[in-house]
């Protein structure tokens, strides 16, 4: 039996498909809250994180993409969309931006440690709560513009035994006309290096992580905005004896270009020479 | 904007619409809730639309708070968590010559800051704008306010920005036409030379009775120094170098906690040589060993820059109309003298809530009605503060001396005895290159007060603008409309293109044509949005409109 | 000891997979042997070709399912591998492929998975990884935690393939027999195609010559176009250029425009204001050609050369055809 809707009265809005109640798809999107990228980054005292004062924070943007993809999913196949979110109170400012662009609801582990904490710990924080409810697609972007482990969406694939695949350019979904919960699959376009590409199929539930670009993001209306304010966060503990991160920091630094510019001159046919000599055989990049 | 009149927008009723979310805006919505809270009755529905992406985003100042209004906005402020920074500790006005400088034995008491606060606009406005959320109203982030829409002469609402069209005009994918907002009363915070406030001007004649506004460029940057280098609280101020007697304006510099200083300079845009440049002064005033000995070994942080209004209270507009009412920056609420006027905002925030309640209340919001809303700020400490000082910016424009001895009187005399002085906008003080400079030839392109750039002390305008973090989708309509040929036509030889040098952000640049000429470049994605262009190009040719709702700087700190 | 787990496609060898093996071989330092592996289905030629390099042990790992990847196939594979060989640490290049399995053998082994690695040493006998984060603003130094092995993925082009230190002899080379339960791959992956290029996408250039206004001209853009050429590199631009029109807007490098980090990267005639330097100052070797020479990109160039690019350009190009 599928899980009953979202808890929303509001009449739903025209971009919606308006079949009343029959979900197809329960899709989640993993969305990040990061610093805004023009932030420049100051340390702390003992230079193992940021100073966190003076930062704006936004929706990082691989996952922007996956909402947007979860939202079209949803229009195109019908279902909820349901924003998952794992931090500190503030991350609640991507969860009413996300519930602002057509998100049904939101789910949020709340916890300061996880400001700082690595993609596996994240992952461990938020698997307990989505594994209960059950999800037939789980998007997240490839990974975050602050800490870029690009590790959250397989290791949250794993954790909840879902197949995965990741750097998706295009979603497909074929639903069955079963119902009950795994009933539908997918062919997914996934981005190789070098200008190549593949479909891949698998069955649902599966995980898939989003790259940029691959959608235009739809802007957030007044509407939206209001009707946010009315969409359900479930606010969920992180889970006891919670998963540390698997990575310590143990220096932080502003990356070093230990490097003194070597001033190459001569006429230039010499400087030319001697340039193409010292690319050739000291940097070797030729 | 005429195509898209056909087109399905969204629109939205509300009782009151506030325009802006900086203090004067934010300090409207929270005194409404707490009205309304007081009154009882059927809560009215208030929405506040603002084009930063979040709260503070576009927030900046020096800034030293009077907490006066604050304490009677929210009296438990300091139970709240208000982020006052840090308390002023000392004050300090120095004269500066190139080279040395004279500390003032007295601090005129416009200049004494003894429970006053280094804050900084950005956390403030950050923390107002919580508290008007916890009171559950709409804050509308990303939606800039783009036309002021009619209906006669009575102002029935705003309509706000398009999103999603390209450099063309044309739209993209995810295009959304701006929103009508329609509202009893529209309360215009929009800040200083607000673009909406400036279409009243325009449609209303609000500025008919008024002085001409007269207008600064302030600039500032954030630096972090060796923790101990200066006390935190300590409060410097310097006049003199390198200003000219011919130019108003002088220097801050603010030491907050943990070594953050925040830093900046004033220039009164009203000077007359049409080759100054005003950041270029301020890198020289950087230079100043006074000044270099506390910034040395030190990064900057931050840069941003927007003008300040210092007319003073005979430059304020007709502050209401039918359906209308005009706080904080946009209505010239700023004691030049004592360099503040985040209070004064608040506190007009709050008198413009008063009075629109009480009219959509009684269901009658005419020009009549909300005129109460000047009555109260006449009755207010807005008037209090302001009318005595009300000419001395003006008295400046016949010199540093002159208006010093202007404002000595005024402040004695609490501005009796002294006939009002009238004043020019800043803009026609503006000389030609034929008049300032007579027969002498010079490369107009090049300021004449170019200073030497270390990349240590002093950047260029291009480093600023990516220290402000300003940000715009380069695939828009440029926001900076320039419908003009006078670029191409007179103004080398009149003025000398004073664009490339008044803005802060290098939005303007002459460029090579191609074909032995220049044209103007506008790089409208380095804008700041302070509206000097607006304000200060001869001709008045420029028009600042809102980009694309989200975008301008990152004033984190400021 | 280290394994490495080098990446193979039909036969042929990942040029990273050296790369990673030079990254073992620098933590080492000799101190600690290293092995490694390679999976798919018929892999006895890249088996032999990295028997060369200066390692213990290569181990070909071949199963029928491992012809095309699948993350389930891999991940069952290599578990056993690293169940066999128990290395202290397991290195990968950080790979679209490694990107989409690592994290899920990770998981599956429950042990710590480093990515993205720039830089690798011994801290007080522990080894220390350097990543990036904030979008290269800053870089960490990392330790795993938790017991071994500890997984690590090199960044490509972190470490350079040719400083794989090559072998006196022939390693020996290992079958090592894997199973595969082919009932529990999920994925079924097709025959991977390629696309016409749409976009310029200079982030996978390995050189580019990057053109500024000391061009003077769109006329003059030719000669950044053969100097590019002559390199066998890409084009890109300052923002002034793409402003002008005389380069499109996906050609230019900046903060708003690309970020890059090519192996070379020529600054043509470019100033290097601070909104451009953000965008290419990762790159591994910078030449830049200006005729000031306090202009800031110098502060970032590896190799610098003040004088007329009008002058230095065709007499580059002249040196390259040598």
């Amino acid at each position: 039996m599928r899980s009953r809707g979202p808890k929303t009265q509001d009449p739903r809005p025209k971009t919606q498909d308006p079949r009343p109640l029959d979900f197809r798809m329960k899709i989640a999107v993993c969305i990040k809250q990061v610093p805004t990228r023009e932030w420049q980054p100051r340390l702390n005292d003992d230079k193992t994180w940021v100073r966190d004062q003076d930062v704006s924070y936004e929706m990082n943007e691989p996952d922007a993409y996956a909402l947007e993809e979860g939202l079209r999913l949803r229009e195109k196949h019908s279902g909820e969309v349901v924003v998952c979110s794992a931090g500190p109170a503030r991350v609640q400012q991507v969860i009413r931006e996300a519930l602002a662009r057509g998100a049904d609801r939101a789910i949020h582990v709340e916890d300061d440690g996880l400001a700082a904490a690595d993609a596996f710990a994240a992952a461990s924080a938020l698997a307990p709560a989505m594994a209960e409810q059950k999800f037939d697609l789980i998007l997240t972007g490839l990974q975050s513009d602050d800490q870029g482990h690009a590790q959250f969406g397989p290791v949250l694939a794993e954790k909840l035994a879902i197949p995965h695949s990741t750097i998706i350019m295009e979603v497909n979904v074929d639903p069955s006309t079963g119902s009950g919960q795994g009933a539908g699959s997918l062919r997914v376009k996934r981005e190789l290096e070098g200008g190549w590409f593949q479909y891949v199929s698998m069955p649902l539930p599966a995980l898939l992580t989003i790259q940029s670009g691959i959608n235009t993001l739809r802007y957030a209306t007044l509407k939206g905005i209001m009707a946010a304010k009315k969409k359900e966060i479930a606010k969920v503990a992180a889970p006891a004896g919670s998963a540390r991160s698997r990575q310590k920091i143990t220096a932080l630094y502003a990356p070093q270009k230990a490097k003194q510019t070597v001033m190459i001159g001569g006429s230039p046919a010499e400087a030319a020479k001697e340039l193409v000599k010292r690319l050739r055989e000291e940097a070797r990049v030729l | 904007m005429e195509a898209w009149r056909n087109v399905n927008r969204e629109t939205l009723e509300v009782d009151v619409l506030i325009v802006g979310a900086g203090p004067a805006g934010l300090s409207a919505a929270l005194r409404l809730a707490q009205l309304q809270k007081q009154q009882g009755g059927e809560p009215l529905s208030i929405a506040v639309i603002e084009k930063a992406p979040d709260a503070g985003r576009h927030q900046l100042s020096g800034a030293l708070l009077d907490p006066s209004t604050l304490h009677e906005l929210i009296p438990e402020y300091e139970s709240k968590g208000a982020p006052l920074g840090t308390a002023v500790d000392n004050d300090n006005i120095y004269f500066l010559t190139q080279k040395s400088k004279f500390r003032l034995p007295i601090t005129p008491p416009p200049f004494q800051n003894h429970g006053n606060y280094i804050i900084s606009l950005s956390h403030f406005t950050k923390w107002l704008a919580s508290q008007v959320e916890a009171e559950g109203i709409d804050l509308f982030w990303g939606f800039p306010g783009q036309h002021v829409l009619y209906e006669g002469s009575r102002v029935i609402g705003v309509r706000t920005g398009d999103r999603g069209l390209d450099k063309h005009g044309k739209p993209k994918g995810a295009f959304e036409p701006g929103a009508d907002i329609h509202a009893k009363v529209t309360i215009f915070a929009d800040g200083v030379r607000g673009h909406l406030t400036r279409q009243l001007y325009s449609d209303l004649q609000i500025g008919r009775d008024a002085e001409p506004a007269q207008f600064a460029i302030g600039i500032k940057e954030l630096w972090d120094i060796p923790k101990d280098r200066l006390k935190p609280g300590t409060v410097i101020h310097t006049l003199g170098y390198p200003l000219r007697q011919e130019e108003f304006g002088g220097s801050w510099l603010y030491a907050m906690n943990d070594g953050r200083i925040s830093i900046g300079f004033v220039v009164g845009l009203e000077y007359h040589d049409p080759l100054f440049d005003p950041h270029a002064a301020f890198q020289h005033f950087k230079r100043h060993p006074f000044i270099t000995r506390i910034l040395d070994g030190g990064q900057v942080v931050r840069y941003g820059a927007k003008a300040v209004p210092e007319g003073g209270w005979n430059t304020q507009p007709k502050l209401f109309a039918d359906g209308a009412l005009i706080v904080g920056d946009a209505a010239n609420f700023v004691n030049s003298t004592r360099l503040k006027g985040i209070h004064l905002a608040m506190r007009s925030g709050m008198l413009a809530a008063e009075t629109a309640l009480a009219a959509v209340r009684r269901n009658d919001t005419s020009s009549n009605t909300l005129s109460a809303y000047k009555s109260r700020v006449d009755a207010s400490a807005i008037k209090t503060e302001l009318y005595p000082m009300r000419n001395v910016h003006q008295s400046f424009g016949a010199g540093l001396i002159a208006g010093g001895a202007y404002a000595g009187i005024a402040m004695f005399t609490n501005g009796r005895l002294l006939p009002d002085w009238h004043g020019h906008a800043g803009h026609r003080v503006m000389r030609t290159i034929e008049k300032y400079y007579g027969l002498e030839k010079r490369d107009i392109l090049v300021p004449s007060n170019a200073a030497p750039i270390d990349r240590k002390i002093t950047f260029d305008k291009v480093t600023g603008a990516h220290y402000s973090g300003t940000h715009h989708d380069e695939d828009q309509p440029v926001h900076l409309l320039v419908q003009t040929d006078v670029c191409h036509s007179i103004c080398g030889s009149e003025f000398g293109h004073p664009c490339v040098k008044f803005c802060p952000a290098n939005v303007y640049e002459m460029v090579d044509d191609g074909t032995g000429g220049k044209r103007l470049q506008i790089n409208a994605s380095n804008c700041v949005h302070c509206k000097t262009c607006d304000i200060m190009d001869p001709y008045q040719v420029i028009t600042w409109v809102a980009p694309e709702g989200g975008e301008g700087p990152s004033y984190d700190g400021m | 000891m280290i394994l490495v787990i080098a990446e193979q496609k039909d036969g042929k060898l990942n040029r990273a997979s050296w790369e990673t093996i030079a990254a073992a071989q620098q933590l080492s330092g000799g101190a600690m042997p290293i092995t490694v592996a390679v999976a798919g289905e018929r892999v006895s030629g890249a088996a032999g070709e990295l028997a060369q390099a200066e390692v213990t042990e290569v181990i070909a790992a071949e199963h029928a399912a491992l012809a095309h990847y699948t993350p389930d196939a891999f991940v069952q594979a290599l578990g056993q591998v690293i169940g066999e060989v128990k290395p202290a640490l397991v290195f990968f290049p950080h790979t679209y492929q490694t990107r989409d399995f690592s994290p899920t053998l990770a998981t599956k082994l429950d042990r710590a998975l480093v990515t993205d690695v720039i830089g690798v040493k011994q801290t007080g006998g522990t080894p220390t990884f350097s990543r990036p984060m904030f979008q290269g603003k800053l870089t960490a130094d990392v330790q795993a935690q938790g017991p071994a092995p500890h997984l690590v993925t090199i960044q490509i082009g972190a470490f350079r393939a040719d400083a794989a230190q090559k072998g006196s002899s022939a390693a020996p080379i290992k079958n090592q027999p894997v199973t595969v339960d082919e009932g529990k791959l999920r994925q079924k992956p097709e025959a991977p195609f390629q696309e016409a290029k749409q976009a310029v996408d200079l982030s996978q250039a390995e050189r580019i010559v990057a053109v500024g206004r000391g061009i003077k001209s769109q006329e003059n853009i030719a000669v950044a176009e053969q100097l590019a050429k002559a390199f066998g590199a890409e084009l890109a631009a300052s923002r002034p250029i793409c402003d002008n029109g005389w380069l499109p807007m996906e050609r230019q490098i900046g903060s708003s425009g690309q970020t890059v980090a090519p192996k070379l990267y020529v600054a043509l005639g470019i100033s290097g204001a601070i909104q451009h330097l953000v965008g290419m100052k990762g790159s591994r070797t910078i030449v830049a050609i200006n005729k000031d020479a306090e202009a800031p990109v110098f502060e970032v160039a590896d190799y610098g050369i003040q004088g007329d690019l009008f002058e230095l350009a065709p007499a580059i190009i002249a040196e390259l055809q040598k």
